[in-house]
C-alpha cells in the first residue's frame, strides 16, 4: 500500500503535472479519507508529452502504474499511479493498448 | 455490529467493514474523548490458523467535524503492516506468545497513525505500533491482557492513547430474530405470524464473538473548534460530529504468482468503501439500491438520503408486522407522507436546544450522518437510574444519541424512536403508542442493566471493550 508520506509528495507533484497539460484534481482530505475517487476532469485532445512517454528516460517507476481504458471511441484512459488518478483522452493511445491486448 | 454486512459489496469485504462506532467522554478521565471504531464483524474466536487481522491494503480513518459542516476538520488515519517471521510453518505461533516480541509469534501486525487537519497539516504521530495477537487460548496466548493487550496500548506524541487489535464484541443484538421478518422474541405473540414462533427472551447473537477495534483516547481540547475544554453544554462549539471510514485504492492487480508476504499491486486514489456514524443507519434505514453508494459518500452530502430518515421503511412496517400494537403510528403514517423531524434531528442534525430540557447536540442545518457528542456533558454519575443503557430515552444525557457508549442499547433506542417514542418531542399533537416506549429486544432486564449476557466483559478503562474471547474456551456456536 502506498504510504502517506508518499501521498503528500504526490499531492505536490500533481500540481506540476496539471500544469503540464493533463488536468487532474489532486485529492486531499475529502477524497483522501472521505468520499470517492478523485474526480479528474478529462483533458480535451491528445495527451501531453509526459503521458505520451517522451520523457521516460528521466522517469522511474517508483509506484505501480495501472491504466484503465474506459472508452475506445473517446480514448478515455484512467491512469492510476501512486494515490492519484489522471484521466487522459487519447484515442490513439487507447487503440494501441487495445491492440496490444489482443 | 450496528453496521455489519449492511451493504452488498462491503459484506464481501469484512476487513474494511466498519461494524460499530463509539464516542464518549471517558468516564475515568473526563478531560479526554474516547472513540472506538470496530471492523471485521462476526469474528469466531477459533477462526484459525490464519487468525483475523486488519487489512494492509485498507486506509482506516476516524474523522471529526468540529464546526458542523459535515466535513472532517481532523482525521486520524491508520495504516497496517503485516509480517510473517517464520515462513516454514503453517502455525500462527510455534509456542506460547508471552510478549509482543516473542519469536514464537509468526504473524504479527504493526501500524502507523497519522493526523491530518483540514488545512493540510499532516503529522505522523506514531509508526511501528504493535497490535496484539488474537486470543487463541491459554497455551498460545497466556496472560492475554497483561502480557499482550496492555503492552499494545501506546501514548503518542500529541498525548493521544491508541490501541488497535482484537476485542470482545460489545454490541448486543438479537440478529436471528430481527432479520426474521422483524420479530422481537419477547413480543412474538403480537407479531402477524405469531402462530409460527414462540415468545421468549432475546438471544444475543454476538455474545461469543470478537471484533477488531481501533481505539483512541485524546485530550478534548485538542479537537474542539477553539482548542478549549468546553464547559457549557448549550454552546455550539461543545458539539462534535464523528464518523469512521475505510478506503481502498481504486486499482488492484493480483499477482500471477502469489508470494508469502503478498505481492498484489495497488494503485490510484483512495475510494471509500465503508462509512459509519450513527448505528444502524445504513443497515436498516438506507434501501438496498443505495447502500453501497451511501458507503461511498461523505456525510456532507447526506441530504440526498434525508427522505429515508424522515420516512423510514421500518416505521411503516411496524404497524403491519404488529397489527393493533401501533395504532397511533399507523394513523400518523396514513395521514400524510411522514416527515419525521424527530429522527432527522436525532440522526442528521443533532437535537436543538429546547427539545430536551438542558440538552442539545445540534451541529447546524447541514444534514449529515455523524455520531454527535456534546463534550461539555460529563459522564453519568452512578445512581439508581444512571447510567441508563437507553441513553437519552432513559433520561441519561451522556448516552446515545449523545455520542454512544459501549453499553448503550442502541437497537432498542432506535426501535423505540422509530416506533414513535420521540415524535411527540417535535409534534406535540402526537401521542406515542404505549408500545413505543416498551418495545425492546429483550437482552437487558432494565435500563440500568449493564451486565446482561454479552455485556459483562466491558472494562472500566481504555480500551473499554473487553478481553477477546479465546478460541479454545469459546467454540463457534
Amino acid at each position: 500500500m502506498a504510504h502517506l508520506s508518499r501521498r503528500l509528495f504526490l499531492r505536490n507533484s500533481g500540481l506540476a503535472v496539471a500544469g503540464a497539460g493533463v488536468m487532474s484534481q489532486v485529492p486531499f482530505l475529502s477524497s483522501l479519507v472521505g468520499a470517492g475517487e478523485a474526480d479528474a476532469p478529462a483533458a480535451a485532445g491528445a495527451a501531453d508529452a509526459a503521458t505520451a512517454g517522451t520523457d521516460e528516460g528521466a522517469a522511474s517507476l517508483a509506484q505501480p502504474l495501472v491504466a484503465h481504458v474506459r472508452d475506445l471511441s473517446t480514448g478515455e484512459i484512467g491512469i492510476f499511479n501512486g494515490t492519484r488518478e489522471v484521466i487522459v483522452n487519447d484515442p490513439q493511445l487507447a487503440a494501441r493498448l487495445f491492440h496490444a491486448a489482443r | 455490529m450496528s453496521s455489519h454486512r449492511e451493504a452488498p459489496e462491503i459484506s464481501k469485504d469484512p476487513v474494511a467493514d466498519s461494524s460499530d462506532l463509539y464516542a464518549f467522554v471517558s468516564p475515568d478521565n473526563p478531560e479526554t474523548l474516547t472513540i472506538i471504531a470496530n471492523y471485521i464483524p462476526l469474528e469466531s474466536p477459533d477462526g484459525g490458523p490464519n487468525f483475523y487481522e486488519f487489512g494492509t491494503d485498507v486506509l482506516y480513518a476516524i474523522n471529526i467535524d468540529n464546526d458542523g459542516d459535515g466535513e472532517a476538520d481532523i482525521s486520524y488515519l491508520f495504516e497496517f503492516q503485516s509480517e510473517t517471521t517464520n515462513l516454514d510453518t503453517f502455525l500462527y505461533n510455534t509456542g506460547p506468545i508471552s510478549s509482543l516480541t516473542d519469536p514464537n509469534w509468526n504473524r504479527r501486525q504493526t501500524y502507523t497513525v497519522t493526523e491530518i487537519k483540514q488545512d493540510g497539516q499532516m503529522t505522523v504521530l506514531g509508526a511501528g505500533l504493535p497490535c496484539p495477537p488474537c486470543n487463541i487460548g491459554p497455551l498460545s496466548t497466556p496472560n492475554y491482557e497483561s502480557a499482550l493487550a496492555d503492552p499494545a496500548i501506546k501514548t503518542l506524541s500529541n498525548g493521544m492513547t491508541v490501541f488497535a487489535g482484537q476485542r470482545a464484541e460489545g454490541f448486543y443484538v438479537d440478529l436471528g430474530s430481527i432479520f426474521e421478518l422483524g420479530v422481537l422474541r419477547p413480543f412474538a405473540a403480537d407479531h402477524i405470524l405469531s402462530n409460527l414462533l414462540p415468545t421468549m427472551a432475546g438471544i444475543n447473537a454476538t455474545k461469543a464473538l470478537n471484533v477488531h477495534s481501533i481505539a483512541i483516547q485524546l485530550p478534548i481540547d485538542h479537537i474542539t473548534r477553539h482548542k478549549r475544554m468546553p464547559t457549557n453544554p448549550a454552546r455550539p462549539e461543545s458539539v462534535v460530529g464523528i464518523w469512521t471510514t475505510a478506503s481502498r485504492q481504486a486499482a488492484t492487480v493480483l499477482p500471477s504468482t502469489p508470494k508469502a508476504n503478498g505481492s498484489s499491486v495497488y494503485a490510484g486514489p483512495w475510494v471509500q468503501v465503508s462509512r459509519l456514524g450513527n448505528p444502524l443507519i445504513n443497515e436498516v434505514v438506507i434501501p438496498l439500491s443505495q447502500k453501497d453508494f451511501w458507503n461511498h459518500e461523505a456525510p456532507q452530502s447526506d441530504v440526498q438520503f434525508a427522505q429515508y430518515v424522515s420516512n423510514p421503511e421500518l416505521a411503516r412496517l411496524l404497524p403491519v408486522l404488529y397489527p393493533g400494537v401501533f395504532p397511533k403510528l399507523a394513523a400518523y403514517n396514513a395521514a400524510s407522507t411522514p416527515s419525521r423531524a424527530d429522527l432527522t434531528a436525532i440522526l442528521m442534525t443533532g437535537i436543538p436546544s429546547g427539545v430536551v430540557p438542558g440538552f442539545q447536540n445540534f451541529t447546524g442545518t447541514v444534514q449529515a450522518d455523524m455520531l454527535r457528542l456534546n463534550l461539555a456533558i460529563p459522564p453519568a454519575t452512578a445512581s439508581s437510574t444512571l447510567p441508563s443503557n437507553l441513553g437519552l430515552l432513559g433520561g441519561d444525557v451522556a448516552g446515545f444519541p449523545n455520542g454512544r457508549r459501549v453499553f448503550d442499547d442502541v437497537v432498542t433506542i432506535e426501535i423505540q424512536a422509530i416506533a414513535g417514542a420521540t415524535l411527540g418531542l417535535v409534534d406535540p399533537s402526537f401521542t406515542p403508542d404505549k408500545a413505543a416506549g416498551a418495545v425492546n429486544q429483550g437482552l437487558t432486564s432494565s435500563g440500568t442493566d449493564l451486565t446482561a449476557i454479552g455485556t459483562e466483559n466491558y472494562l472500566p478503562s481504555f480500551p473499554y471493550l473487553g478481553v477477546p474471547h479465546s478460541g479454545y474456551f469459546t467454540p463457534a456456536s
